[in-house]
């Protein structure tokens, strides 16, 4: 429609509000989409030259913890069959280990990934991994170590980083263990090594401690405070995590080895002391290879590791064809995977850190399309009542209704279409410079790199466009209904603050949050926070649309003092007549002065709770935890004088059910617990097979059905040769051992909820950055318009014998008082909502709690709004001063 | 365009009251007249007697509280919104005492608006023709923020003659202007009687501006209260003014 493309070049101003909202909305969108959809799964670097990738069947227990393995036997012998395929150079099983590299006895390098680090010498040809000195290991005790970092995150041009430095001077290990000491020289070692690591403890705790509950990324979103570490053996962000320290950037291993690097030439093969399941190992290097890891001998491998998981096969030819022929071959005994399928392989440490960035993105996705709604519809309907006269006339010439209404449509799209235009790729330019700040903490894998995303910026766009439109549709509904006499009045009237609608949209946001947060208590735990979230924009909203009817009352009890000085009159009466004005300027106030006491509000009560909560139900003892590592190995743990507590993943079949459980080593039957019996049906008595991690199957009679499932350690052992032991209470004074440390309960409970209140701090600073930062502009815009729209008025006021400095003060006064109104409301209901988040917390806990408001944050939101108000109320008065009355 | 013997715009028993209870206006009571097509007729009468009512519920701006409006011989009392916006677009012109342009728009698209508005695409050359009719000639892509008073309100005349209406009302059309815009906006509208057989309807105070017209209507109270030929001259058309203020004052 050519009008309104005439109507937005002429009045871009009061456009110019939408225009920031969208433009706004659009950016973070499609930076946090790229950001997002950059951030795919991918096969590991080390199946680079592997096209088809066999993998063992699902389990199908639904459990993504849950994966069959073949024996080595299976491996060795469907290898060879897919071997002998047409097309196939060669087919390689690929069992892994735990293996991480010992550093003046010091683990260095990513504890999470280093589970995945030990492999059988034939798979560095999955890599395409070619010795670069030295020779293939032959016999056990003999490795080939890797010279490239980061070991397993996926290819990317940037990874250079060398590592794995090979120790010259073979050092005996008696040497490292000294310094690991708590006394004497080793004391200021042991001190920097607490320090840098201390994010692993997150990691440890979760591969004893977690319960046995759903899946990942069902559990807890941004902001809400609920636990979003320690989920999985995966492990949490601490990892690679917020753990300032010395190194400053975290994947704490990558900075340590990357001042060691470089040292690994053919020349100087000696020995390298790593830790592995067993304990602290000293290998002979027989030779380096081009690719990160360490590579033993076939046999080694095997032994060591847990079964076999892949299968890779180097392909002469079409990969599509020989996967065909494979799939021919493995049948049910396995699954084939090629081209994007093989991306499923990628680590569950690293699925697990894309997906606690997910989290934050998305939360940023929704928090910014309900801000750009928001902004949208309130300055959508400034601008609509300040254009009456103009939509009058229109009418008056022969626009019917609905041409009047879809013009606004028109003119808002325009507007909305040109700000995601400029919008989309200044948020996807700005996605790559977060990319590092998300790596350091901990919210994308390293080796995250932003990718060209054309999904992103056409999807943010149209999103942009969409909520644009539905922010428009009141204010276009409105404009519809003006008479076309309307252009004959001259100044423009206020209309009726409240109509209708806004009473009953007004109303019913009102009760669907409230109905929502009353329910909060009987909701599943998951979806609390985001009910949280969800009813305070539902109050929000609803505060914002039935603010007119506050207004009055709060005016009037607000300039009561100064009732009786000229500005005081002159605020009242123009802040009264103008309610719809102020109720406009009051919104994003209100939005962001009530999401900041929700946010800052729910977090620190939460954080509160849950201190009380850990803190208590500790005993007075001392711990041992992983330290630089993903677990205790057997030596450490032996080495306190007692038995390795291992876990170990079981396939528990009963007729025709399978269950996946942890299990404990313990005692010398098999023991299931309440729940995995009823679910199998299976009783004591009964013989249940059982399938280990290994692949090997037996079957057990089930000695006794209790709290826990359980299993002879032999059995652990044995079959899960990898096992690592997640933490240790310790009964006596703890003997130094690498890779642990040890410290009372309680330190290390607060140490993981501080590991995780850094995580939330961290997506709050980034929820409420966007928030406030949003709303301050729209504060700021729609007082700009207001202001604008008003010079007329003040030309009167100061004809009339006002000083410029009077009009200035009525005009900011007018402003804070629109600030004040925003803030209380906002505050208002932002406290309900956080009566109504601590009711559900109380519940979870079974404990009353105080309730945290956070003043700080609120009273730095209140005072940029403010700030910004008065800036711009203040702008245009000043800007008009020199031009004629 | 208009049948003969069927009038421009007809009320019948047109009655608007605003407002409820105590505080009710009848701004037209019981207002029975007839524009036919091809005359020039001037509405004069005291302030608040009703005349701008008059054109509004006759253009179908407004609408009556009693009575009908019957417009180039379609009745508008029972049509939607949007039927009457149509009717109103294609039969009726309406000239405002100011305020009459979209700032927006220039001079051609403001004249062009009720075209575009019925998706209409104006013949080529027919926007600047009526411009040139106005005297604006060249003045095309000029914005009303660029235009004096009375070029706007000579835009605004081009505006609602472009579409031929049946009837064009003008509400004060001279009120806001100096004499010599004033008598060349009269002297356009009187053109369009002459040559096009325009039917004109126009409210003025002005007993010279009303002395142009066929027929000078007089209204006080809501009433029609007297009419004369237009030929009669200003002074005696200024005579009844004042007897009709009189009358008004004596009631
Ligand atoms: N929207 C309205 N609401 C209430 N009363 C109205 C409204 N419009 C007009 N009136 C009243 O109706 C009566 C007629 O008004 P109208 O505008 O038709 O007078 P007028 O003859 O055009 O006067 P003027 O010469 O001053 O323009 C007046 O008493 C006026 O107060
Ligand atoms: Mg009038």
């Amino acid at each position: 429609m050519t009008a309104a493309w005439a109507m937005v070049r002429h009045r871009f101003a009061s456009f110019a509000g939408t225009f920031v909202a969208v433009f706004l909305g659009v950016a973070v969108v499609a930076g946090s989409a790229t950001l997002h959809l950059s951030s795919r799964p991918q096969a590991p670097a080390r199946y680079d030259q592997a096209p088809v990738l066999v993998t063992p069947p699902d389990p199908g227990t639904g459990d993504d913890r849950d994966r069959q393995s073949w024996t080595s036997a299976q491996a060795a012998a469907l290898a060879a069959r897919l071997d002998a395929l047409e097309g196939v150079t060669a087919a390689v099983p690929d069992p892994w280990f735990y293996v991480q590299r010992l550093d003046a006895g010091r683990p260095t390098g990513d504890a999470q990934a280093s589970l995945l680090d030990g492999h059988a010498w034939s798979s560095a040809a999955l890599g395409g991994y070619r010795l670069t000195s030295g020779r293939a290991p032959t016999a056990t005790g003999e490795v080939v170590i890797g010279t490239t970092a980061a070991s397993d995150t996926p290819s990317r041009p940037s990874s250079t980083k060398t590592t794995s430095a090979i120790k010259t001077d073979s050092r005996p290990s008696e040497t490292d263990r000294s310094d690991k000491a708590p006394q004497g020289t080793g004391k200021e070692s042991r001190a920097s090594t607490n320090e840098s690591t201390s994010g692993t403890g997150a990691a440890g705790k979760a591969l004893i401690t977690t319960p046995n509950t759903s899946g990942a990324p069902t559990n807890g979103s941004a902001g809400s405070g609920s636990t979003t570490t320690g989920e999985t053996g995966s492990g949490g962000p601490g990892n690679s995590g917020p753990a300032s320290n010395s190194t400053g950037n975290g994947g704490a291993g990558n900075g340590a080895s990357r001042t060691r690097a470089g040292t690994a030439t053919a020349s100087a093969m000696g020995t390298v002391v790593v830790l592995t399941s067993a304990g602290p190992e000293e290998w002979r290097v027989t030779g380096t290879v081009d690719g990160p890891g360490f590579y033993v001998t076939d046999r080694d491998a095997a032994e060591r590791a847990s079964g076999v998981q892949v299968i890779g096969l180097t392909v002469s030819g079409d990969p599509q064809r020989v996967a065909d022929a494979a799939g021919a071959v493995v049948g049910a005994e396995g699954v084939v995977r090629s081209g994007a399928e093989r991306d499923a392989l990628e680590p569950g440490s690293i699925t697990r850190i894309r997906w606690i960035g997910a989290q934050l993105l998305i939360a940023l996705v929704t928090l910014g399309a309900f801000a750009t709604v928001f902004v949208v519809s309130s300055t959508c309907a400034l601008s609509a009542a300040q254009r009456r006269r103009e939509l009058g006339l229109l009418r008056a010439v022969g626009a019917t209704p609905g041409q009047v209404q879809r013009m606004m449509y028109a003119e808002t799209a325009l507007i909305a279409l040109l700000a995601g235009l400029l919008g989309a790729p200044a948020g996807m330019a700005a996605a790559p410079l977060l990319a590092d700040p998300m790596i350091s903490t901990g919210l994308e894998p390293a080796g995250f790199t932003v990718t060209w995303q054309p999904v992103a910026l056409v999807g943010a766009i149209v999103l942009g466009l969409f909520v644009a439109l539905a922010g428009v549709t009141a204010a276009a509904r409105r404009a519809s209904r003006i008479p076309p006499l309307e252009a004959l009045r001259e100044a423009a009237a206020d209309p009726r603050a409240m109509t209708p609608a806004r009473w009953v949209v007004g109303l019913l946001c009102g009760a669907a949050g409230g109905a929502l947060l009353a329910a909060m208590p009987s909701l599943p735990l998951a979806t609390r926070s985001s009910a949280g979230m969800g009813a305070a924009m539902l109050l929000l909203s609803s505060a914002a649309l039935l603010s007119p009817v506050l207004i009055v009352p709060l005016v009037r009890v607000v300039v009561r003092p100064w009732q009786g000085t000229p500005t005081g009159m002159l605020v009242r009466e123009g802040t009264l007549t103008g309610v719809r004005r102020v109720a406009s300027t009051a919104a994003p106030v209100l939005a962001t002065v009530g999401l900041t006491v929700l946010l800052a509000g729910t977090v620190a009560t939460i954080e509160v709770a849950t201190g009380i909560d850990e803190t208590a139900r500790y005993p007075a003892a001392d711990v041992l935890v992983p330290d630089g590592t993903p677990g205790l190995s057997a030596a450490a743990v032996t080495a306190q004088g007692a038995h390795p507590e291992l876990t170990t993943r079981l396939l528990i079949t009963h007729g025709d059910r399978t269950a996946g459980r942890s299990a404990t080593g313990r005692g010398d039957a098999l023991a299931l617990d309440r729940l995995s019996a009823g679910e199998l049906g299976a009783g004591v008595g009964d013989t249940v097979t059982i399938r280990f991690v290994d692949g090997a199957e037996t079957k057990l009679p089930v000695a006794a059905v209790g709290d826990e499932t359980s299993i002879p350690r032999r059995l652990v052992r044995q079959h899960d040769p990898d096992a690592l032991t997640g933490m240790l209470v310790l009964r006596k004074p703890a003997v130094a051992v690498p890779g642990a440390r040890s410290l009372p309960i309680h330190e290390f409970v607060m140490e993981e909820i501080d590991q995780e209140g850094r995580l939330i701090d961290l997506f709050l600073v980034a929820l409420i950055g966007l928030t406030a930062g949003y709303t301050a502009i729209a504060v700021g815009n729609t007082l700009l318009m207001a202001t604008a729209a008003r010079r007329g008025e003040f030309r009167a006021l100061r004809l009339a014998g006002a000083g410029t400095g009077q009009v200035l003060r009525v005009v900011t006064a007018e402003a804070l008082l629109a600030v004040v109104i925003g803030a209380v409301l906002g505050g208002l209901v932002a406290v309900v909502s956080l009566v109504g988040v601590r009711a559900a917390v109380e519940d979870e806990i079974g404990r009353d709690i105080a309730l945290v408001l956070p003043w700080g944050a609120t009273a730095a939101v209140t005072t940029v709004c403010a700030v910004l108000a008065v800036v711009a109320s203040a702008f245009p008065l000043l800007k008009s001063r020199g031009t004629p009355a | 365009m208009t049948d003969h013997g069927t009038p421009a715009v007809e009320l019948r028993a047109a009655t608007r009251t605003y407002g409820t209870g105590e505080r009710a206006v009848t701004a037209l009571d019981r207002v029975d007249a007839r524009f036919e097509p091809g005359t020039f007729t001037a509405v004069m009468g005291p302030s608040g007697s009703g005349k701008s009512t008059l054109l509004h519920c006759a253009a179908g701006l407004d609408r009556l509280s009693n009575g009908e409006v019957v417009i180039d011989g379609v009745p508008v009392g029972g049509m939607s919104e949007r039927a009457l916006t149509r009717l109103r677009r294609s039969r009726v012109g309406f000239v405002f005492q100011a305020f009459n342009l979209v700032p927006a728009l220039t001079a051609a698209q403001n004249v062009a608006l009720p075209l575009r508005l019925a998706r209409r695409r104006p013949e080529p050359g027919a926007v600047a023709a009526m411009l040139a009719e106005v005297g604006l000639a060249g003045r095309e892509g000029h914005r009303p923020s660029e235009l004096s008073g009375g070029q706007q309100q000579r835009v605004a005349i081009a505006r609602a003659l472009v579409s031929r209406p049946a009837v064009l009302f003008a509400d004060e059309p001279t009120g806001a202007l100096d004499a010599a815009s004033g008598a060349a906006v009269l002297r356009l509208l009187r053109e369009a009687v002459d040559r096009h057989r325009q039917t004109i309807v126009m409210v003025t105070h002005d007993p010279l501006a009303a002395a142009t017209a066929d027929r000078v209507l007089f209204l006080a109270d809501g009433r029609v209260f007297d009419e004369l030929p237009g030929a009669a001259g200003a002074e005696r058309i200024a005579l009844h003014i004042a007897h009709a203020q009189h009358t008004v004052v004596a009631r």
